[in-house]
């Protein structure tokens, strides 16, 4: 092989040797051009070898990239695809025949839900969430209102009304007459997350098809053929852009605006715009029109409703119309539609006649597309923009809605109150909530206007108090007004206060000694408590009770002991009764805070919270049976029904005698003693309670009940300091303010007297039943069997003891009128 | 006319007797059904009281009626809507009572019973129609807490009472209605 190779080398140099120079010449250019042609090909492969290798860089890249962009895509569609705020609603407003349209404010009532008037005759159709309001008679057409287990359907309600109150309803088209009807609760608020976005989701064959029409005419008339991208809108836009020198139309599918809702950020980037293209196509590819467009209608943001945004059209339905999506008409499904591009600059609140211009052209596009006939279109055209009120601040329920948060159960954690879209339906009355909150405002303003001591500048300082009311007959947390200004300080001085409760604690006192489940009582309402200097050894040294007045009264009725809130008589009962009774007297009423068994206990040093205090009241004015106050009604999840539902619990921890009798001391103190003011500001009826001041006057309450409310007012500073103003004159016109509000002037029923309670005749002067010629004799209540043994005749009181037990059955059967 | 002949046969006194023994007998006939009126429905009061008791009555009704189908959660939604608008209606307790006995609630029945029989109390004692109830409903209550003694004797007493309702130890709630 080796010697073959070097004779073709051989004759290559003899052939050089041997060629002339004119023939080199001529072959030189060749060569010239083979070396070029061979350079040429060395560098045009080197070329596609770098070109390939940059291919399949980029591949790998962009592979990956489309990858990751495929994977973002399918989370979002395949997972949660919205976070939606829980929502917290009211109990709903129950109209009668008889219920005071006036005082309830039924028109407010009906706005703040979103309804709206609609003029017209008396016999024209009125589609549900509209009403026709004249002064002797309003006719609502009730949305419906869906509930797992109490949905109550869609009535059309006309209601007679006389001097402010509803004489008489009747359902139409019947003329039916109808007993009651529930106006649905109202939002009290909501868990939002931090981007505090609502919206109520729908599904797409719940939306009108018009709905869907008018924004597929005004944003992407092409969706039901593109594939994410438009060449032909994109176009088109540029061409625009381009006669108008700036950006004036935007070329994005609904495809491609979701995915930048959902994606990506609004900058005006190649990049983004690209990378919304592409996702686009991806999400085109994997998921069908139908999933797209539903996932669009509960994205689009669509304006804002004071700090939170509204997005969806199931929330703009109802922020905008107060009605479901379902139930939208044409012209709305048009208005919807119209703000898409520019919610807040074409806000139907804000420039109404932008937005009828926009709604209209809109119809307009509808109508070209043949989405809708020209007898829709001019229909819709003529109709006004018919927008709801935005709904009004609910009342400042925020302190309502934390204590609500602390009552529900571990499970609902932020992660599912902020994205789960939950109903919580709770035991909140928004009138009364309105009525607490005006009522606790201007009671403070009031004081500090007219006792300058108390004002501060120092907003972390100021006077502070709160208001609580709740039904005893079932612990229903009716309003609750747990600080001035929810924005400066979230502490709860209802619910997480726990204050010195001064006199309001006495009756527990009071209690005690009544209780007659263990034997004899200490007391009756005819006994006599001394009201003479007291001392009491304590570790602590000698404690020396002493009254307000600096006074002592001698031999004082139980009544009056109360009434005046006599310290000494409260002390010497306390003593009496036993400190250990009396803090098991608390217990059984509701007290769940820690107790201090000092003789002071009595006088009310023990610290509790206002939430406790009603409690206890509530107990008492619940005959005896202890309700568990509480804020949820239930909780229920949208397509899942009802996931928690709280149950009404009860106790009867005291005899309905001792609740009744306490009830009645209370009574006095309305009647007669330190609350009497109460009657001097006009209530009328049967209302208990008792004032309490403590200390220094640092801690100023009342506490009173009527049958169906029992309401707690606490005034005070945070850092506990001197008031220097009375319960009386500080807690009590709040008091008056509120209940006035919520139930009227003239309360309603009586408190009950359970059937052991029996009346008689007594000598108020000595405590002794009043036989038929007792010089002086009033009516009081004994339970059976503890009524006085002595009798008082014309010759003066008898002592009866227990020596003749026939004898004396026979005169109380006389006294009793039998 | 051999009838009339018949009947001519009698004589007058005897005549009165046999038609006094006749409307005695049709009196005994009907005896239970007049007993069971004895015994109070609450769509009789539906017109009575103040405006807000006739409504809290009226949604009463409204339970009484989904319970006597078996929608049990409308009823006692009605019963609550009830009370929330007049606490101090006895008779919405009593009919919260028979729901709570008939689910075998028997602690939440007694309260509701308590809390009927208080508010009686308090509006001048238990009508004597209402009377019944109460004392079958407790009755029922001690039969699920499993004090047959004192159930029976409960029962018993209702039973004498208002015999068409309590004969069968049972209130439904049609009976209620």
């Amino acid at each position: 092989m080796a010697s073959g190779t070097g004779k073709k080398k051989g004759r290559k140099k003899a052939s050089r040797k041997t060629a002339s120079r004119p023939a080199r010449r001529r072959r030189a250019p060749a060569r010239a051009k083979r070396r070029r042609r061979r350079w040429t090909r060395d560098h045009l492969r080197l070329a596609l070898r770098i070109a390939a290798a940059l291919a399949f860089v980029m591949g790998v890249v962009s592979g990956r990239w489309l990858l990751g962009l495929d994977q973002t895509v399918r989370e979002r569609f395949e997972g949660r695809r919205f976070r939606v705020p829980s929502r917290v609603l009211s109990a709903p407003t129950i109209l009668y025949p008889g219920f005071g349209a006036q005082r309830f404010d039924l028109k407010g009532q009906l706005l703040r839900r979103g309804y709206r008037e609609q003029s017209g005759a008396r016999g024209t159709p009125l589609e549900p969430g509209r009403f026709r309001w004249s002064p002797s008679r309003v006719r609502v057409h009730l949305r419906a209102f869906e509930h797992p287990t109490r949905s109550e359907p869609a009535r059309d309600i006309v209601m007679r009304i006389s001097r402010g109150r509803v004489e008489e309803m009747r359902e139409l088209p019947r003329g039916r007459e109808v007993g009651a009807v529930l106006l649905e609760p109202e939002q009290v608020g909501a868990f939002y997350g931090s981007s505090r976005e609502q919206r109520d989701l729908v599904r797409l064959e719940d939306v009108p098809p018009y709905l869907t029409g008018a924004i597929l005419a005004v944003e992407d008339r092409r969706f039901e053929s593109h594939v994410g991208i438009d060449p032909v809108r994109i176009a088109g836009a540029m061409v625009a852009n381009f006669r108008a020198r700036g950006i004036t139309q935007g070329g994005s599918t609904l495809t491609q605006q979701l995915v930048k809702n959902f994606f990506l950020t609004p900058e005006r980037t190649l990049r983004r715009k690209l990378t919304e293209a592409v996702m686009a196509l991806l999400v085109e590819v994997r998921y069908d029109k139908p999933a797209i467009l539903q996932a669009y209608l509960n994205e689009i943001y669509l304006g804002q409703r004071g700090s939170t945004s509204v997005h969806g059209v199931g929330e703009a339905s109802r922020f905008l119309f107060g009605k479901r999506a379902a139930d939208l008409t044409v012209a709305e499904s048009a208005l919807i539609a119209a703000i898409i591009q520019s919610p807040n600059r074409l806000s139907p609140h804000r420039n109404p006649t932008v937005a009828i211009e926009r709604r209209n052209l809109v119809l307009q596009l509808m109508w070209k597309q043949e989405r809708i006939d020209s007898e829709t279109l001019a229909r819709a055209e003529a109709e006004p923009l018919g927008v709801a009120d935005i709904a009004v601040d609910p009342g400042d329920a925020r302190y309502f809605l934390d204590l609500l948060r602390r009552q529900l159960p571990e499970v609902y954690d932020s992660q599912v109150l902020e994205a789960e879209g939950l109903r919580i339906y709770s035991t909140l009355d928004l009138r009364l909530q309105r009525a607490a909150a005006r009522a606790l405002e201007k009671g403070l303003a009031e004081l500090e206007r007219d006792f300058p001591g108390v004002r501060s500048e120092d907003p972390a300082d100021r006077l502070q108090g709160c208001v609580l009311a709740l039904r005893p007959q079932t612990g229903e947390i009716l309003a609750l007004v747990g600080g001035r200004d929810y924005g400066l300080s979230q502490f709860d001085r209802c619910a997480q206060a726990r204050r010195q409760t001064g006199s309001v604690f006495k009756p527990i006192v009071y209690a005690a000694a009544l209780d007659a489940s263990a034997g004899r009582p200490h007391i009756t309402l005819a006994s006599f408590i001394e009201d003479e200097p007291l001392e009491v050894q304590t570790p602590a040294g000698a404690w020396r009770p002493e009254n307000f007045d600096k006074q002592f009264h001698g031999q004082v009725p139980v009544r009056a002991a109360l009434e005046r809130s006599m310290n000494v008589a409260a002390a010497r009962l306390g003593q009496e009764v036993g400190i250990d009774q009396v803090v098991a007297m608390a217990r059984r009423l509701g007290v769940t805070s820690k107790l201090p068994r000092v003789p002071s206990l009595a006088l009310g040093t023990a610290e509790l919270s206002p939430l406790e205090v009603a409690r206890v009241y509530a107990t008492v004015a619940n005959g005896g049976q202890r309700p568990w106050p509480h804020a949820l009604e239930d909780v229920v999840a949208p397509d899942v029904g009802t996931l928690d539902r709280r149950e009404l619990r009860f106790e009867r921890t005291i005899d309905p005698g001792t609740a009744f009798l306490t009830t009645e001391l209370l009574r006095g103190v309305v009647d007669r003693g330190t609350a009497r003011r109460i009657r001097a500001m006009g209530m009328e009826g049967s209302i208990a309670g008792k004032t309490g001041t403590t200390d220094d006057e640092r801690d100023l309450w009342f506490v009173g009940f009527t049958p169906e409310l029992v309401t707690v007012v606490w005034v005070g500073f945070d850092q506990p300091r001197s008031v220097g103003i009375s319960s009386s004159r500080a807690a009590i016109p709040i008091w008056v303010d509120f209940v006035s509000e919520a139930v009227g002037k003239r309360v309603r029923g009586v408190f009950p007297r359970p059937h052991e309670v029996q009346e008689f005749a007594i000598d108020p002067r000595s405590g002794a039943l009043a036989a038929a010629r007792c010089p002086s004799r009033r009516r009081e209540y004994f339970i059976a069997g503890t009524e006085p043994r002595d009798i008082c005749t014309a010759t003066g009181v008898r002592r009866m003891g227990d020596a003749h037990p026939q004898r004396r059955r026979g005169i109380l059967d006389w006294l009793r009128g039998r | 006319m051999p009838g009339t002949h018949r009947l001519s046969r009698f004589r007058p006194t005897e005549a009165i007797l046999l038609l006094a023994l006749g409307a005695l007998l049709g009196a005994c006939a009907a005896l239970p059904s007049a007993r069971g009126r004895d015994a109070i429905r609450i769509s009789e009061l539906v017109d009575q009281g103040d405006p807000v008791r006739r409504a809290s009555l009226r949604l009463l009704v409204e339970g009484l009626e989904a319970d006597a189908v078996g929608a049990d959660a409308r009823a006692k939604g009605r019963y609550e809507r009830a009370i929330q608008l007049d606490p101090t209606n006895p008779y919405a307790y009593l009919t919260f009572a028979r729901f709570e006995v008939e689910r075998g609630r028997a602690t939440q029945a007694r309260a509701w019973l308590d809390q009927a029989h208080a508010l009686f109390d308090a509006e001048g004692g238990v009508p004597a129609r209402v009377e019944a109830h109460l004392i079958g409903l407790g009755g029922a209550v001690e039969a699920i807490r499993g004090n047959r003694l004192d159930a029976a004797r409960d029962l018993e007493r209702a039973r004498r009472l208002a015999p068409t309702v309590w004969g069968d130890a049972y209130l439904a709630a049609e009976e209620l209605l």
